[in-house]
Parts: C-alpha cells; structure tokens; sequence
C-alpha cells in the first residue's frame, strides 16, 4: 500500500504542479496558479449551478426534481468523458517515465491504478462541480422538502464520488482504443482525429437531444423519464440521491464494477499494453527524389501546422472553439427562420449583435493554440533556440499560426451571423471588427501567458494542452474579457448609443496593443530566460 | 573562427557554473573540450551555440558578436546536443527539410548532401519515417546529417560520440575532419579521451567551471597520455 500512495503521489503532483506551474521556483505564479484553479472552480460551480436552478424552475413545482439529477449526472459523465478520454492516452499509457517506472519492483496493475486513479481524481472535480450546486439548488428549491435532511446530503456524497468510477472506465476503454489505433494505424494522428470526430458527433448529437428532451419537461417529464431507460444508472442515481437507497447501491455497484473489471483487467495486460502502443517500427523504403526548398516563416508556419494537426490531442482541444464557431454560423444560416422567431418571440429591445458578438467571443476564448505552443516546444526548444532565427520572429509566427486559423473563421461565422440575424451593414461590420479586434488581443495575449508560465518539463503533451496554467489563463481571462466587453456596452448605452460600441472597440484595441508591445518588447527575453 | 571572452554563467542561486573563460579556435581546427561531470562544459557548448543565455563575456564566431548579432553568429554554426531530442511528429526528411530551410540551403544542394550523408550514415530508407519510431542512434544520426548539410563553418558536438555504433562514429570522425580541410572548425566535448587525443589538434580541460589546461594535443599530452593528464589535473584538488 505504501508503494501504491508513492506511487499516486507521483501522478497527483504532477498534474498538480502542472496545473499551478509553481514548482517550488515562485511564489507570485503559484497564488496565479491556485487564484487561476478558485477561478475556474468558480465559473464550474456558477454554470451548473445556473443550469440546475433553470431545471429545477420547472421540474420542482411539479415534483419530478429527480430529472435535474439525470440531466446533471449526463452533464458529469459526458464532460468528464470528453475531458478525460485522450488524456488516458499520455497520462495512462504514454507517461515518460513509463520506463523508469515499470523497472520498479511494483505490480504492474499497481502502477495501472496510481494511473488511472490521477484520471478518477479529474472526474471526481467534474461531478463535483456538477452535482454539487444541482443539490444546493434542490435544497433550496424542493417542494417535496428531500433536499433538507443530512441524509440527502450523505447520499449526494456517495454519487459524486460513485459516478467518476464509471466515468474513468469508460474513458480508459476509449482511451485504450484510441491509444491502440495510433500505434497501430499508419497515419496514427489522422485514425486518432477521425475516432474524435466520430466521438464528437456523438457528443453534440446527445446534447441536442438533451435540449430537446428538456423543452418538452415540463409537459412529459414522466414520459422523459421512462424514455431514458436506457441510461438505467443515470436513474438509479438519481433515483438514489432523491432517497432510494436500494437504487443508490445498485448505482454505486453499477459504477464500482465497470472500474475494477477495467482497471484490474487492463493492469494484468499493463506492461503489454503500453509496450504495443508505443511499439512503432521506422520503415525502411524510403527513395530519396529532388527536394524542393521555401523560406525560414513558410518552415515555421508548416512546423506549426504539423504538430497542430498531427496532434489530436491539441487539435481537439485547442480547436475546439473554432469547430464551434463555424459550425454555430452555418447552424444559424441554415436555421435562420427559428432563430429570428426566437428573437421575434423575446421581442423588446433584445441586443442581437451584442449577443451574437459575446456567443463569438465565447467561441474564440477556447480556441488557446498560442498559449500552450512554447511548453508543447519543451525538449524541443533547443532546436528553434540554435536556428538563424530572431526571438521576436519565432513569437510572431506562433502567434501568426492561431491567427491564421482563427481568422477566416471568424469572418465565415460573422458573415453568416449577420445574414442569419438580418443585422445592418453597420451592425455586421462592428461584429466583425470587435470579433477580429479580439482575435487578436487572445493570440497575442495567449502568446504572453505561454512565455510567462511554461511547462517544458511535461511528462506530455496532455499536460500541457488541457491542464497548464497558460492555457486556462489563455482561455479564461479572454472569456473575462467578453463579459467586460458586455458590461461596457451596457455602461456605453447609458450615455449614447454610439458609446456603447465604441467602448468595448477602445477596450479590445489597447489590450491588444498593450500585449503586442508587450510581447515585442519583453517576449525575446522572456524565450531567452526560459 | 570562434573566440571565447572572458565568458562566464551564474546560475540563479549565486552557483557559478563557468568562470572567466577565454579560449580561441582557428579555422580547420578540431578543439576538444574535457572535464568532469558538472564542469561546465556544457553550459559553455550550450552559450556558444547561442541556445542558453548569458551575461558576463562576449562569444564571438566567424566575426559575429553572439550578443550582438546572434543571427548572424546561428547561421555559420551548427550544435549537436548530447541527447538530441528531434520533433517526434515529422519524418526524417521533413525535419531535415525544415532544417534546412530554417537556413536557407538551395533545393538542389540539401538534395545532394542530404543523399550523400543519409547514404553514408544508411538512413536514407528510414527517412520517409516518423521520427517517433526512431532508436536513439538514428536519431543521433538524423541530428548529425541535419548539421552536416547546413556545411557549418563552426560545429559544436556535445558528446558526439554517445549512442552512436561503431561505423557511425568512423564515418562521423571523418566528416569532421573533412570539414576541418575546407576551413571549418569543430569544437566538441567528450569523455572519451582515446578519441580525443587522436582527433583534436586543440584540448582544453574545464574543472569546476575554470579552465585548468588549454593546448595543440601534443604539447598537453607530451610523453603521457591524455588520460594521465586530465586524471592528474582531476587529482590537484
């Protein structure tokens, strides 16, 4: 036991130290670390929180307060999922120290569970965050006064630490599958982004039949929930939290035992298992033809694209956002009569472009390509160091790359917004000037907090593109950004109308001026220090 | 063609890595760099080849102020690293490409060198592979065909000699000194002090970050050994 906490230890600290890049070195990043992790804890609990409450609007009065726990626990499960599923690649299958480790005079499924457990311990935040303001918000709510015993509370206890179990095998089935497909697949980054895409169909396909299952609750939540027999565990615990504790031990069995098969089964087959998915021979038939040249930012710019589409775990991740984006602008074109009947229907003097302008902004901030591309460099570095090539310029050309990409999609998104939602000409060019006035700000911004907290020592890539420092300042403070953007629109229309664009456009072009400066002037010796 | 001033590191800490250090390597010379562990030779591979900072000193090669004219001084060197970590995610031939690109090397001479060195190290059938899937001694060597094509007229070989087999290490020895005839330098450390007594014209000998001993080979070694020299300067602590 002593070697498994050892070996747990490990793993936690570091995806800890990954996440709060303090190592001991500096204080000042370490309160920015832990100020950055109470921020985004504050925003998880804000957000499920807002979305029970609207739930439990409708479902309490009607004493059906049971579907808000199915729908959130879904929410758990599928977000745990999408979060945790690649990174079982790099944190299970693909650490470093894989080989330092599995020298060791410890079991192989010891070494399998202080892995996966690091994946449990990211689940656990999820349902957490999830499950824990849907039963503050049921406290608060219920009709059926279940919400106010300490035993309801001892029950949502068992369920957020119950649900991560079921949430980490599934993920670590996949992540073995996806694992096994770029060992095994030629192209192993193209077979790895098309299971990603198939998986993220999937995703948005339940979550629009979620939406629409939660339009019509009101009217059928018994219906709603006899329909969703298939999801049985989901409803035993719901079931249980609402004081069924027959079905709370069938949940917890249900989540317990998936775990274990997965997690014992897999650690019998570990050192196997992480042998055949990095076993990858080079070939030898190569013929040698002409080559053929380009210049030093052409060489830069296909690096970059490379190692962004060749790394599904980076183009999943980092991309996301501008998946979004284009896929919410052509939704809207298509979808046009609905969306201004909605409109239509709120009626008053509802601020479309605003809107419109804050749902992009939303888009953008996830899309952190910049932030994590000097600690993805890591071991790397010394390459681009050693090259004939000035600081500022590599800086400039990594910010270039997210630039490139987030560009052209924010102008197909704005230009099928502003048909979508009839905006005026005018309307449409300050969507697009206030969308593209922020694109810039987060590149160069993200840039910045990529110099400033890096992680060249991660144990991969995982680390860097879903848990560093940079990349959640690099998307959060953008999104910080947009609600200022809202609050000085606001504040603007109070005085005049006009002020009420010109504000948020003042905002957007000095943060990006003053992060532009800042990574010309201060950016060559902060790559230096590194 | 490479003239190190008065060049010294401090690590954050106070701990001085290297200490006033100043030592020159001509054209067509094969300057060997010994110590211990720890000694600072590394450090001072890694300011040369402009890819760690420094501050007390200047570093100036072919001319150019590494300081100053950093570029300049990166585009007539070539660095080989002890443990040359190569981007994983490219084939061979795109990173020796991307290399060469980075330095501006013609279309049809990175063609030609490219297969004159990838045939001799027997790595031109592996380049159409991921890096990824590379040992560790076709990494190496994939790391000194990339240096080779941009025909360096400074290379800077952290222990070269490491992970390399046999016949690589011949054929790498007598790249280098080809190098050497067309007016290049190489500067490179080593713990193997057999192969430094032989191929280096110049030895320079580092100890907790100062240079003890600097020379032609011959007039270091003497009637000894190389070895004897450098185990006897290790005993005068």
């Amino acid at each position: 036991m002593k070697k498994f906490f050892a070996l747990l230890k490990v793993s936690v600290k570091s995806m800890l130290l990954s996440s709060t890049n303090s190592r001991g070195r500096s204080r000042k990043k370490a309160v920015s670390g832990a100020g950055a992790i109470v921020l985004i804890a504050i925003l998880g609990l804000y957000l499920s929180g807002l979305y029970s409450f609207m739930l439990m609007q409708v479902l309490a009065p009607i004493h059906m307060e049971v579907l808000v726990f199915i729908f959130m626990g879904m929410g758990a499960l599928m977000g745990g999922l999408l979060f945790t599923t690649f990174a079982v690649k790099g944190v299970v299958f693909g650490g470093k120290d894989n080989d330092l480790l599995l020298s060791m005079p410890v079991s192989s499924t010891m070494l399998m569970v202080s892995r996966v457990s690091a994946i449990y311990l990211e689940n656990l935040l999820f349902s957490f965050f999830v499950l824990g303001p849907a039963g503050a918000v049921c406290a608060f709510m219920t009709q059926a006064g279940v919400g106010h015993s300490l035993l309801f509370w001892v029950r949502l206890l068992i369920a957020v630490f119950a649900l991560p179990l079921l949430d980490t095998a599934l993920s670590v089935l996949f992540g073995a599958l996806v694992a096994f497909l770029s060992a095994k697949v030629s192209k192993g980054a193209l077979g790895q982004n098309i299971v990603m895409a198939v998986y993220m169909v999937a995703v948005f396909w339940f979550a629009f039949n979620l939406n629409g299952m939660i339009e019509g609750l009101a009217a059928n939540a018994m219906g709603v929930k006899e329909s969703l027999s298939w999801a049985a565990p989901m409803l035993w615990m719901a079931d249980g939290i609402m004081g069924d504790w027959g079905k709370l031990l069938l949940f917890a069995l249900s989540c317990a035992v998936p775990f274990v098969l997965v997690v014992f089964g897999l650690g019998r087959v570990y050192r196997q298992a992480v042998t055949a998915f990095a076993a990858r021979s080079a070939r030898n038939d190569y013929k040698l033809s002409a080559q053929s040249a380009s210049g030093q930012k052409k060489a830069l710019l296909a690096k970059e694209a490379k190692r962004f589409f060749g790394t599904p775990m980076y183009l999943w991740n980092a991309g996301i956002g501008l998946i979004m984006l284009v896929a919410m602008g052509v939704a809207a074109l298509v979808m046009q009569k609905d969306l201004r009947g909605f409109i239509a229907m709120i009626g008053g003097d509802f601020p479309v472009a605003l809107v419109a302008a804050a749902v992009m902004g939303f888009c953008l901030s996830m899309t952190a390509i910049a932030a994590p591309s000097i600690s993805l460099e890591g071991k790397y570095l010394w390459i681009l160091r050693e090259a004939p090539v000035g600081e500022s310029a590599l800086l400039w050309m990594k910010t270039g790359f997210q630039l490139l990409l987030s560009v052209p999609c924010t102008i197909v998104a704005g230009v099928c917004l502003a048909i979508a939602l009839e905006l005026s000409p005018v309307e449409g060019v300050a969507l697009l000037l206030i969308t593209l006035l922020f694109n810039g700000g987060h590149a160069v911004f993200g840039m910045l907090v990529g110099l400033a907290f890096p992680k060249l020592d991660a144990v991969n890539e995982t680390v860097v593109v879903k848990q560093s420092l940079a990349v959640w300042l690099g998307m959060f403070v953008p999104m910080a950004m947009v609600g200022v953007c809202c609050l000085l629109y606001w504040l603007g229309g109070m005085i005049t109308p006009w002020a009420s664009l010109v504000l948020p456009v003042i905002l957007l072009a000095v943060w990006m001026a003053v992060c532009a400066l800042m990574l010309t002037k201060k950016g060559p010796a902060m790559l230096r220090a590194l | 063609m490479l003239r190190i001033e008065h060049y010294s590191k401090t690590y954050p800490g106070g701990k001085k890595a290297v200490d006033d250090l100043t030592l020159h390597v001509r054209p067509g010379e094969i300057y060997g760099f010994i110590g211990h562990n720890g000694a600072g030779k590394t450090t001072t591979l890694r300011a040369v080849a402009g890819v760690m900072d420094f501050t007390e000193g200047t570093i100036i090669i072919d001319g150019h102020d590494m300081k100053k004219d950093p570029v300049g001084a990166k585009r007539v060197t070539a660095f080989l690293p002890d443990n040359p970590d190569l981007y994983e995610f490219m084939k061979g031939i795109d990173y020796l490409n991307f290399i060469a690109d980075l330095y501006d090397i013609p279309a049809d001479q990175r063609t030609a060198d490219i297969k004159k060195y990838a045939d001799a190290f027997e790595l031109t059938g592996n380049l159409g592979s991921a890096i990824g899937s590379y040992s560790h001694g076709m990494r190496q060597k994939l790391a000194l065909i990339s240096a080779f094509i941009r025909r360096p007229k400074l290379l800077i070989l952290d222990e070269p000699f490491v992970g390399l087999d046999p016949s690589a290490s011949h054929l790498m020895k007598g790249y280098l000194a080809d190098l050497c005839r067309g007016g290049s330098a190489v500067f490179f450390s080593t713990h193997v002090l057999e192969v430094a007594e032989k191929l280096c014209h110049q030895i320079a000998i580092i100890k907790d970050g100062r240079l003890v001993k600097c020379g032609a080979t011959d007039d270091l070694v003497g009637d000894s050994s190389l070895e004897n020299v450098f185990l006897e300067l290790e005993g005068d602590k």
